[in-house]
């Protein structure tokens, strides 16, 4: 498949009062033409601060310190921030996770989507645009969308405001669409349609999408693809399938055995993860799930594993998964 | 590495860490605190200011109130006139008589004026048995032997015997200084106190008895903070009279209604929390449940509610002073000193600028530990 | 939202008639009557004047004469100037007041708004610091302790700027510094943290992620939300202006309505100090009810709290 986007050892930083935090710590993932991929993690492994550092959306305490993020043959990382405003909107836009506050209360959403094709198209009479907005609010199954164009965000549901959020993002048919969390604020139900609407622009428009969750069951249903973050590192990066039937990381597995599994029984069906993730201001120098992991050895808190290729587009960065590791009772892997 | 593939034994306690450093709510706040250098700064000039109005007077020879008017208007940097023995220093004050000033800079008493010598422009004065001319035919005035009309050197020096100089009544300005600091001090914390007690008392039973109560007292509320502050207080010292007690009175009246509704809130926000009602579900009184818990969780919102009042208490004393209905002379305040002072701006503009500086003071010392205070007590600037 | 202004509009007639009726009780509790402090008053003058100003009725029907009169607009005679009314000290005062009052109030949010947006564009660089500097001064600093520093500045020692009168647009210079450098230097500090929180927003982020310049995303996004907060306090500021008047105008010998009531005060006419403070009232409602009207025409929200 042809990448459209290709992040290279990435590096994020941000400088608190506190020291340097690397939420992002060398992250490298490339998304095909109309792929899906999903990133998952916990909150604080550097999922979200992966997806701003490709549009530079980061508050001004950050530094993309390292790395490369090709899109259509250009580095975003390099490019002077006049041409990165062509492409953001343009050619690669954002859903973000809270769409009570993603939308600016003073302004009807009509013509706040009608900004975004205005701004990148700006000889287009007001009539034609309006028109498009139109169409795109009935794509999002906005009801009533001439009633809906003049009212202001907090007159619609958390819902609604998502999709008036969804119908900007594909404004101008974007080639990549990040999604942050789109859903985590949603009821389940909403989630159910606002996924199952995101599956369907994505086959119209041909749109490859970046979408990232901590949530495995709303990546079963939609990506092509996943990796799996945490400590700012990718642990492991698989085909949709092989994330659930050849899971290749313990930390997966954690993640797995915390989705409520209702064949189990009601003891043991749902588990958590004991523990709490790294300091990142001061990151072990190990693997950083080590102090977690069930099976961790010695080696695991003193050095950081490379990425081991276990399958078909499928990589992980586990020790255990090494040749010479021994296949005791405690690898998950040797049996 | 011999034992690579050993398990790696981990405690739960290392994998529950929490990666922050443990500090008790005080210390976490003082942490904060110590690190605004503006907010340690503004605490060092209140300890100061409190040192200079407290214990000041015990280092001064002079009274706030006893007059001199030998030596009227007389600034902390003196222009003098070698005496002809030279033994001496010669001043010409405002009122354009002449003061005997001494080597070290101590001032002595008014020479006695022997005649008048209006032929040339010059009045005649005794010093020590030889006669000296004031000469006042063009400005500056000069010191002049009255025969040869030389006039005598110059030179300037600092007044020691009134480091600050003297005001209008010929009262030494530092001393007034330290009584009025005081006075203006006391003032503010008296009033901030006063109205502590009272914003406590409205907004802890209206944030706790809620309901129609809440209702009816936070309407009375709403409808006195329409009413303008400075009308009221103004109001206040017309019936009462000028005097200490009065504004006392008067601004210990008026600040609560914030007070009442921090204090509000804050027991709104409180009293649903847990522990209110794992403290009501063992039984604990009215009482108790307001003085144990509320209160106490309460305290680091009014404490900076607090610190932002005294400046304005002090402000409003001030205004007040200086519009001539605060306190009454002799009696000195920072603002009655610089109502005082308004007239000689021209010729002593140190005479205002002295009460004036230390008001400043003041405010920015207060504001700057009140700013630090709710930095440090905000818990959502905590990373 | 008609239903609001109304509520609004009740609460503060409410508050209105409540200041009548203290500063007509606390006028009228004065022991002894306005005129027995007067040394050179016999008693037989003293009834006689009672007698003519109606103070020997009982208190609710003085009361209620008073609100009469004040419906009619005639706040009363002086006590202390004879033949002189309140309403002429009113008439003559308030226009220069008014007009002072005005200019500064211009003053303050051309000058506040853009040194707020500035600082806030700037944040953490020396523009920055300048202004909040020069903002912290204003609010700490007393306005006297302002107007005796230029006065001594600019008038006496450079002798550029006249020190009292405002018979020219110079006498306005320094009056108008100090009537709003308070208020300039508040309403400035408001502006920043106002448009430094809302650059702060998600919805900020949306506009960048729209591919938005900066100076498009702060005129069209982030001012008219950063104005709101400042918009509520421009009530109490009129309020500063209006208090802060009395000091200004004693300083720089403005005939206004604000030296009226303080001679008034020390003077101890009591009329003239009821009817004052009751006009002041009435104006500074008025304003807090205007700027009310305002805050809920620019945020649409409001209409559904």
């Amino acid at each position: 498949m042809e990448p459209i986007l290709k992040i290279e050892n990435l590096k994020t930083s941000f400088m608190t009062s506190n020291g340097e935090v690397q939420a992002v710590r060398g992250v490298s993932l490339t998304v095909g033409k109309g792929e899906i991929l999903g990133i998952v993690g916990e909150s604080g492994s550097g999922k979200s601060v992966t997806a701003m550092s490709v549009l530079r959306l980061l508050s001004d305490t950050a530094r993309i310190k390292e790395g490369t993020i090709t899109f259509k043959g250009q580095d975003l990382i390099k490019m002077p921030k006049k041409e990165l405003r062509g492409i953001r909107g343009e050619k690669i836009s954002m859903i973000f996770q809270d769409p009570m506050s993603s939308l600016n209360p003073l302004i009807p959403v009509g013509r706040q989507v009608e900004e975004m094709i205005r701004e990148h198209d700006p000889d287009r009479r007001k009539e034609e645009v309006k028109k498009d907005v139109l169409e795109l609010f009935e794509k999002v199954r906005i009801p009533e969308p001439e009633k809906r164009y003049g009212c202001f965000p907090h007159e619609f549901s958390g819902g609604m405001r998502q999709r008036v959020m969804i119908a900007m993002a594909l404004a101008n048919k974007p080639d990549l669409l990040i999604a942050d969390e789109p859903t985590t604020a949603l009821d389940v139900t909403i989630q159910d349609q606002i996924l199952r609407q995101l599956r369907e622009l994505e086959k119209e428009y041909g749109t490859s999408i970046i979408f990232i969750t901590h949530d495995l069951g709303v990546v079963a249903e939609l990506c092509d693809r996943v990796a799996v973050m945490y400590g700012g590192l990718i642990m492991e990066e698989a085909p949709i399938d092989d994330i659930f039937e050849k899971t290749g990381h313990p930390y997966t597995m954690g993640l797995l055995a915390s989705v409520p599994d209702m064949d189990q029984d009601k003891e043991i069906r749902l588990q958590s993860i004991p523990g709490s993730p790294p300091d990142m201001t001061n990151p072990p120098k190990g693997c950083p799930f080590a102090p977690r992991c069930p099976y961790a050895r010695q080696l695991c808190a003193s050095e950081l594993p490379d990425f081991v290729q276990v399958g078909e587009g499928h990589r992980s960065r586990c020790f255990l998964r090494y040749s010479d590791a021994p296949a005791d009772a405690n690898n998950p892997f040797r049996k | 590495m011999e034992n690579k593939w050993e398990m790696l034994e981990s405690s739960n306690e290392e994998r529950e860490k929490i990666w922050r450093l443990n500090r008790t709510f005080a210390g976490d706040v003082w942490f904060r605190f110590r690190r605004k250098p503006t907010a340690i700064a503004g605490f060092v000039i209140i300890l100061l200011l409190l040192f200079f109005a407290l214990a000041g007077p015990a280092f001064t020879d002079y009274s706030y109130s006893a007059q001199n008017l030998e030596v009227v208007n007389i600034p902390p940097r003196m222009t003098v006139y070698d005496a002809p023995d030279g033994s001496g220093y010669l001043y010409i004050t405002q009122a354009l008589k002449v003061v005997w000033v001494n080597r070290d800079g101590t001032l002595g008493s008014q020479l006695k004026k022997v005649r008048e010598d209006s032929e040339h422009s010059m009045t005649i004065y005794d010093c020590k048995g030889t006669e000296v001319g004031l000469y006042y035919g063009f400005k500056p005035y000069v010191m002049v032997d009255p025969e040869t009309r030389v006039i005598f050197s110059s030179q300037k020096i600092w007044n020691q015997s009134y480091v600050l100089g003297t005001d209008s009544l010929g009262r030494d300005i530092l001393t007034r200084l330290m009584y009025g600091t005081r006075v203006s001090l006391l003032v503010a914390f008296v009033a901030v106190l006063v109205n502590l007690v009272i914003g406590i008392i409205f907004g802890g039973i209206s944030g706790y008895a809620g309901g129609t109560v809440d209702a009816v007292m936070m309407r009375i509320v709403d409808i006195i903070s329409t009413i303008p502050l400075t009308l009221y207080v103004i109001l206040i010292m017309v019936i009462l009279g000028t005097g200490l007690k009065s504004i006392i009175i008067a601004l210990g009246t008026v600040y609560w209604v914030d007070m009442a509704r921090v204090v509000r809130g804050q027991v709104l926000s409180l009293k649903n929390q847990e522990f209110v009602l794992a403290a009501r579900t063992i039984g604990s009184s009215v009482k108790t449940i307001l003085m144990q818990h509320l209160i106490p969780n309460a305290m680091g919102s009014i404490l900076v509610t607090v610190t932002m009042l005294i400046p304005s208490a002090i402000f409003m004393e001030a205004f007040l002073g200086f519009l001539g209905i605060g306190l009454q002379p002799p009696l000195a305040s920072l603002g009655t000193m610089c109502n005082d002072a308004t007239e000689n701006l021209r010729s002593c503009p140190h005479q205002l600028f002295i009460p004036a500086l230390v008001i400043c003071l003041i405010m920015f010392a207060f504001n700057f530990v009140g700013d630090g205070l709710r930095d440090a007590l905000d818990p959502k600037l905590k990373k | 939202m008609v239903r609001y202004f109304i509520k609004r509009l009740g609460m503060m007639l409410i508050a209105l008639f409540l200041i009548i009726l203290v500063t007509f009780v606390i006028m009228h509790s004065i022991p002894g009557g306005p005129f027995t402090s007067d040394r050179n008053v016999s008693k037989e003058v003293e009834e006689a004047l009672n007698e003519k100003y109606h103070l020997n009725d009982p208190l609710p029907k003085q009361f209620f004469d008073y609100v009469g009169n004040l419906l009619h607009g005639d706040f009363g005679p002086s006590y202390r100037f004879t033949g002189k009314t309140v309403n002429d000290f009113i008439a003559n005062g308030f226009p220069v007041s008014a007009k002072l009052g005005g200019v500064t109030i211009l003053f303050v949010i051309l000058a506040s708004i853009p040194m707020g947006i500035l600082a806030a564009i700037k944040n953490g660089k020396w523009q920055d610091m300048l202004v909040m500097a020069v903002a912290t001064i204003g609010v700490t600093i007393p306005s006297f302790v302002i107007a005796s520093i230029l006065i001594y500045i600019f008038s006496f020692r450079m002798g550029a700027l006249p020190s009292f009168g405002l018979d020219s647009w110079k006498g306005y210079v320094l009056p108008v510094i100090t009537l709003g450098g308070y208020s300039i230097s508040y309403l400035a500090r408001q502006m920043r943290s106002s448009l430094l929180e809302v650059m702060g927003q998600d919805y900020i982020r949306t506009a960048r992620a729209k591919g938005l310049s900066e100076p498009k995303i702060i005129i069209r996004h982030a001012l008219r939300n950063a104005m709101i907060p400042v918009i509520t306090v421009l009530g109490p500021t009129v309020a500063n202006l209006l208090t802060g008047s009395f000091v200004v105008e004693k300083i720089f010998a403005v005939p206004g309505l604000g030296v009226h009531f303080v001679n008034s005060v020390t003077m101890r006419d009591y009329t003239t100090i009821m009817g004052v403070t009751i006009f002041y009232a009435t104006f500074l409602l008025a304003m807090v009810f205007i700027v009310d009207v305002f805050y809920c025409l620019i945020d649409p929200r409001i209409k559904y709290d």
